[in-house]
């Protein structure tokens, strides 16, 4: 997705200094895209993805919402350049979200009776001390 | 066979479309509040290869989803649960249930033979009352108790735990703690009920479970009658101590007539002797290892051999029994010269007209009861019930 600068603008101010993790992390999600899926279950060998693109987001949200280290131009520059999902920042701008591992965990109508995913029951809720890792995105619960 | 939805709708048979499934308790576990789905034509069922709807749920915490593995149709005509084929009354394997209960059903199993079979039970099933097993074969059968002895008493969930992790087995589980299958030591192939088909237990035939099951009930203990066959007395042990000779004949008298009954409480034993044999055996089979009286389970064994009745019975003389009334006596010899009249007759009867013992002596008070009949016969004793013969020879 981005490496392709759609735009035709050259980026804002602040972009050389996030610059290099983006790098990063575009070249970690090329890795995990092109795995081989030996010795994985079917869904798992999609969880590093889902993690990924988690990073992503979380680091440019970090930055300008946390530590406002970049400026509304540049952090709108990245949504624009789908650097960073706007969905996925929108919820966790939400109480009881801030945590969210994907949008898939909270899409209701892909479940059988219409709830959310594992991942978001809280531990304190989720009795005998069981270890989840939903089958979606391998979360471990990102609520509790 | 029906190849899609449409496909041939006259004088077949249509794929099965069903609003609730047929489960027995122990499929649906213990957790009162189940979520299941429901998905029309989601599988074919295992023995009619006929698409039907299949419902899915979780039978509690730990537990395998479970689902319905045949269709409604195939399972109402055996009264089985759709999931695990065992009796919805008993939970019992089907050759169990059908060898005590002694239910010859003949199933075709050939495919064609079976659809046309399954189709004409179909469409006469749907007009029946939905709460009685519509098989016509197990309505009469009442309850057997052999299959309430053999049947378990709680639930047994270990049927609905996950299958063992093949991975752990191979030692290749990567998924730890989070894992959902057992890891466990799978079960031993060797063992025959490793081996089992769901064809074969549907049918009742080659049902390793079942075979073992049957073959306990083979060995659980028995009375057998004795080879003597004028024997008709039980032995009656372990008595509760306040028990009174009305309530053991309450007990009794339901298998045949009753002979005699005696109580020695001081040994808490009985002895119920029936003016039948086959009663006796009756009375044996239903009572052996069965009968509880008061909270104490009473041993039932067989009597000796007739007249021995046990050395503790009060053995009481036979009645001195008086000489009917009215008859004449005995005739005198005839005198040695034989003249054709004999010159003397015989001695009248003391009382001559005294047919109806009017001429008592101890007349009566006041219209009060009536004496006692004499007994002049032993089957007049009221405490000999029964206008069987002598005990000598009792009747088959």
């Amino acid at each position: 997705m981005p490496k392709v600068r759609r735009s035709r603008k050259p980026p804002p101010d602040g972009w050389e200094l996030i610059e290099p993790t983006l790098e990063e992390l575009e070249q970690k999600m090329r890795e995990a895209e092109t795995e081989p899926h030996e010795g994985k279950r079917k869904q798992e060998s999609l969880w590093p993805i889902f993690k990924i693109h988690h990073q992503k987001s979380r680091y440019i949200y970090d930055l300008f919402y946390r530590r406002k280290a970049i400026s509304r131009e540049l952090y709108q520059f990245c949504l624009d350049e789908k650097i960073a999902d706007a969905n996925l920042i929108a919820k966790w701008k939400k109480t009881g979200y801030e945590n969210l591992c994907c949008l898939r965990c909270i899409q209701t109508r892909d479940t059988n009776f219409a709830t959310n995913c594992i991942c978001r029951v809280p531990k304190s809720k989720l009795e005998e001390g069981r270890i989840v890792e939903c089958v979606h995105c391998g979360c471990r619960g990102c609520s509790g | 066979m029906a190849m899609s939805k449409s496909t041939n709708t006259y004088n077949r048979q249509n794929w099965e479309d069903a609003d609730f499934p047929i489960l027995c308790q122990t499929c649906l576990g213990d957790n009162p509040y189940i979520r299941m789905t429901k998905e029309k034509y989601g599988k074919e069922c295992k023995i009619c290869i006929r698409p039907f709807t299949v419902f899915r749920w979780c039978p509690g915490a730990r537990m395998r989803f479970k689902k319905t593995e045949i269709c409604q149709t195939c399972s109402k005509l055996k009264n089985v649960c759709q999931t695990c084929l065992l009796d919805l009354e008993y939970g019992l394997p089907i050759q169990v249930r059908d060898a005590a209960l002694k239910v010859q059903d003949d199933l075709p199993r050939n495919e064609v033979n079976k659809e046309y079979y399954i189709q004409n039970l179909d469409s006469q099933m749907s007009k029946f009352d939905p709460t009685q097993p519509s098989n016509s074969a197990l309505k009469s059968k009442g309850a057997s108790d052999l299959l309430l002895r053999l049947a378990r008493t709680a639930p047994y969930y270990k049927r609905n735990r996950p299958h063992v992790c093949s991975f752990w087995v191979k030692g290749e589980c990567r998924r730890g703690e989070e894992c959902p299958y057992r890891h466990e030591k799978p079960t031993d192939p060797d063992d025959p009920l490793a081996d089992q088909n769901i064809k074969d237990r549907y049918y009742g035939v080659n049902d390793p479970v079942a075979e073992k099951l049957m073959r306990r009930a083979a060995a659980m203990p028995a009375l057998p009658p004795p080879e003597d066959r004028t024997v008709t007395t039980l032995y009656i042990g372990n008595l509760p101590e306040n028990i009174v000779e009305e309530e053991l004949r309450g007990h009794f008298y339901q298998y045949g007539e009753i002979r005699s009954l005696t109580l020695v409480p001081r040994a808490q034993c009985a002895f119920v002797q029936y003016t039948t044999r086959s009663a006796a055996e009756h009375a044996a089979e239903k009572t052996f290892n069965r009968l509880v009286i008061a909270g104490k389970r009473l041993t039932i064994k067989w009597g000796k051999s007739q007249g021995r009745q046990g050395t503790n019975e009060k053995s009481e003389p036979p009645p001195p029994l008086e000489p009917v009334p009215g008859l004449p006596g005995t005739l005198p010899p005839p005198p040695a010269f034989l003249h054709p009249f004999p010159p003397q007759m015989p001695p009248p009867p003391s009382r001559p007209n005294d047919f109806f013992n009017l001429h008592y002596a101890g007349g009566w008070g006041a219209w009060g009861a009536p004496p006692p009949p004499a007994l002049h016969y032993p089957s007049q004793d009221p405490a000999r019930l029964g206008a069987h013969a002598h005990a000598s020879q009792p009747q088959t």
